[in-house]
């Protein structure tokens, strides 16, 4: 077991790295901008129209961040706030904190991209699979693959405007924008359920389709390259019927790389999908980086960033971490993680 | 979440097997794929090009045309014009161009990038290789767009050399990583340790052996970083984060739907960059199937 020792000492090494690399990004570059960060503070204030008083919240984030003090000193207040999971408070909508933004944000992100990345990982890894033992036997099913090549090309969010258009607009039987209709309360309803549904079906449509293609052609590739194992061939000879052969030899073998692939994603839908949201006006976590963005609410934006790399991070973590213990072939040393 | 991992990776496919430099050309240009994609690719830049400079700057201000013309109006709006009365078509004309070079440009830094750090990391070892192999993990474990948001965010107005530099720097940890693995597997072949014994040095073998080998790789790495440059491109154009004083097609796309040609059905504003950019999007994946083919010939025939 020494070896997974000295494994679990580097992932977590890394896991710390990502960290602090990170947390010391997203302090230093916005400050890296010329002119002082206050100065800069309040003309983007005047900019956006904000008509509060800005002169108290100037104050506030002088005190806040002791803005007067050496940069360094600044730095390690920052780390030390951060450590305590306070990220601040927002600028735009002050005096409401960034984690209670991205609390808000946060559960509409999560069910929007749960249910998609689950939904099109499924479909894709099936058919995939599917297609790609099948092979060049059976020309039908080949005519998929660049059907899925052109979903897999396809950017997202121009398939999610193309739906806009045609499912909004042409032909409107889905709501153009937000996640409930206006003016409803957020409450257990089957009204408010179907609602919120009828709002999630577009950008859950182009989120499924786009991924659908990708998790198709790495299964099928994937299966290619499993089908010329020699475990194959000896499933063949011993007179396995090929159902079995394809589901309990091949297609649980070419399984792995794909959980691997899912489990990274979901590692990344902390994140929302920061252009579709834009385009459909899902309130989601993208969404608020978007709005955060426009308004320069640098506060929220950071705050953002760095929860999506902790939550990155640390699914990577934790899959590196299992790999070796689900997947006995895996080498430790320095040629292993290749 | 589409995200561009070349998938014969993900398969755990050995390194690549060599390719001659004079046959590479030949078995390049028999591959339908990649002379499809590469010509379209090429055709689409002149046509643009020429195109541009027959058209000049008068199209692309506003009030040339009448507003809000559609599909197969005479001259310069035949594409179809803004509500500003701009031409789509002498808006393509620089768009393109200048998605092309953001690709470009993002591309070369990134490859260039990710090939020197894992040949160093990987041949060398040592302290430089236990560094860079922390850093590759964070960067890889970082979600890119994120940065890049953040840093064109700050910037306020980039330009579009800028925002190729931004993209770029982004673009390196994944070919380092390849880069890294496969140069750890290619020194322990005899013919690296023959080059050792007849006493080439460390940089002689990089350059001389190891390289080489990696090329068809790098190519086909650089192909896939031109595409997902223009990706990160159009997605930051977007948000608003683009070269809003120049022209592309992210900005063509974030124009028409900033100013409602979604709402007020003027379908040719968006359509004509979104198609623009799918078209782009395939030819590029088919130079990019043609290079893997060429590199690794296991997929070859099996299509």
């Amino acid at each position: 077991m020494g070896a997974y020792w000295r494994h679990l000492v580097e992932r977590l090494i890394i896991f710390a790295a990502t960290v602090i690399i990170s947390v010391t990004v997203v302090f230093f570059v916005p400050r890296m901008v010329p002119g002082n960060t206050l100065g800069a503070l309040s003309a983007k204030l005047a900019n956006v129209g904000v008509n509060f008083n800005s002169k108290a919240l100037v104050d506030e984030y002088n005190s806040r961040f002791g803005l007067d003090k050496p940069l360094l000193e600044q730095y390690f207040a920052y780390v030390r706030q951060i450590s305590q999971g306070d990220l601040g408070y927002s600028i735009a909508s002050f005096p409401t904190t960034v984690g209670d933004l991205i609390k808000q944000a946060l559960p509409w992100s999560l069910g929007l991209l749960i249910v998609t990345t689950i939904i099109s990982w499924i479909f894709g890894s099936v058919i995939g699979g599917v297609v790609g033992w099948a092979g060049g036997r059976s020309r039908p099913l080949q005519a998929l693959v660049p059907i899925a090549l052109v979903l897999y090309t396809i950017p997202y969010y121009i398939l999610a405007i193309i739906l806009l258009f045609l499912l909004a607009f042409l032909w409107p039987i889905f709501p153009i924008t937000g996640a409930y209709s206006a003016g409803s309360h957020i409450e257990l309803t089957p009204q408010f359920a179907v609602d919120v549904l009828r709002h999630a079906a577009l950008p859950a449509l182009s989120i499924v389709l786009v991924s659908l293609g990708w998790w198709f052609l790495s299964m099928r590739s994937l299966i290619v390259t499993v089908k010329g194992e020699d475990y194959i061939t000896w499933a063949e000879a011993k007179g396995l019927p090929a159902p079995r052969i394809f589901w309990a030899y091949a297609f649980r073998n070419a399984l792995l790389p794909q959980v691997t692939g899912l489990a990274l994603s979901l590692g990344q839908i902390v994140g929302g999908a920061l252009v579709t949201e834009t385009i459909f006006g899902y309130p989601g976590v993208g969404y608020l980086i978007f709005s955060s963005i426009k308004t320069l609410d640098y506060p929220v934006i950071q705050g953002a960033i760095l929860l999506i790399v902790v939550s990155v991070a640390s699914v990577n973590l934790i899959i590196d971490l299992l790999y070796p213990l689900i997947d006995p072939r895996i080498r430790f040393g320095t040629a292993g993680r290749s | 979440m589409a995200v561009s991992v070349p998938i014969q990776e993900l398969a755990g496919v050995p390194a690549p097997e060599t390719v001659a430099t004079r046959s590479a050309w030949q078995v390049l240009l028999h591959n339908p794929k990649f002379v499809l994609g590469l010509g379209f690719f090429l055709v689409l830049l002149a046509v643009c090009l020429i195109g541009g400079f027959l058209a000049g700057p008068i199209p692309l201000r506003s009030g040339s045309f009448p507003p809000k013309l559609g599909v197969g109006s005479p001259g310069m709006a035949i594409a179809g014009t803004t509500t500003l009365g701009q031409s789509v078509l002498a808006q393509l004309f620089q768009a393109i161009p200048n998605s092309m070079l953001v690709g470009l440009v993002a591309a070369i830094i990134g490859t260039t990038l990710g090939a020197l750090l894992g040949l160093l990391s990987g041949y060398f070892g040592g302290r430089v290789d236990g560094i860079l192999r922390v850093l590759i993990d964070v960067f890889l474990s970082v979600p890119s767009l994120l940065f890049a948001v953040l840093v064109a965010a700050l910037l306020k107005s980039v330009t579009v050399p800028v925002l190729a530099i931004v993209i770029g720097l982004f673009a390196w940890a994944w070919p380092s990583r390849a880069v890294r693995a496969q140069v750890l597997s290619l020194k322990e072949r005899p013919f690296v340790q023959i080059a050792l014994l007849s006493g080439l040095s460390g940089w002689e073998i990089v350059w001389g052996e190891l390289l080489p080998y990696l090329l068809p790789w790098l190519g086909a790495n650089f192909v896939n970083a031109f595409i997902a440059a223009i990706l990160a491109e159009s997605g930051l154009s977007i948000l608003g984060l683009g070269p809003q004083q120049q022209m592309t097609l992210g900005q063509m796309i974030y124009w028409a739907l900033t100013y409602g040609a979604l709402l007020q059905n003027m379908w040719w504003w968006w359509a004509v960059p979104v198609l623009m950019l799918i078209g782009l999007f395939l030819a590029l994946y088919m130079v990019h199937v043609g290079l893997d083919e060429l590199s690794n010939p296991r997929l070859r025939g099996d299509g």
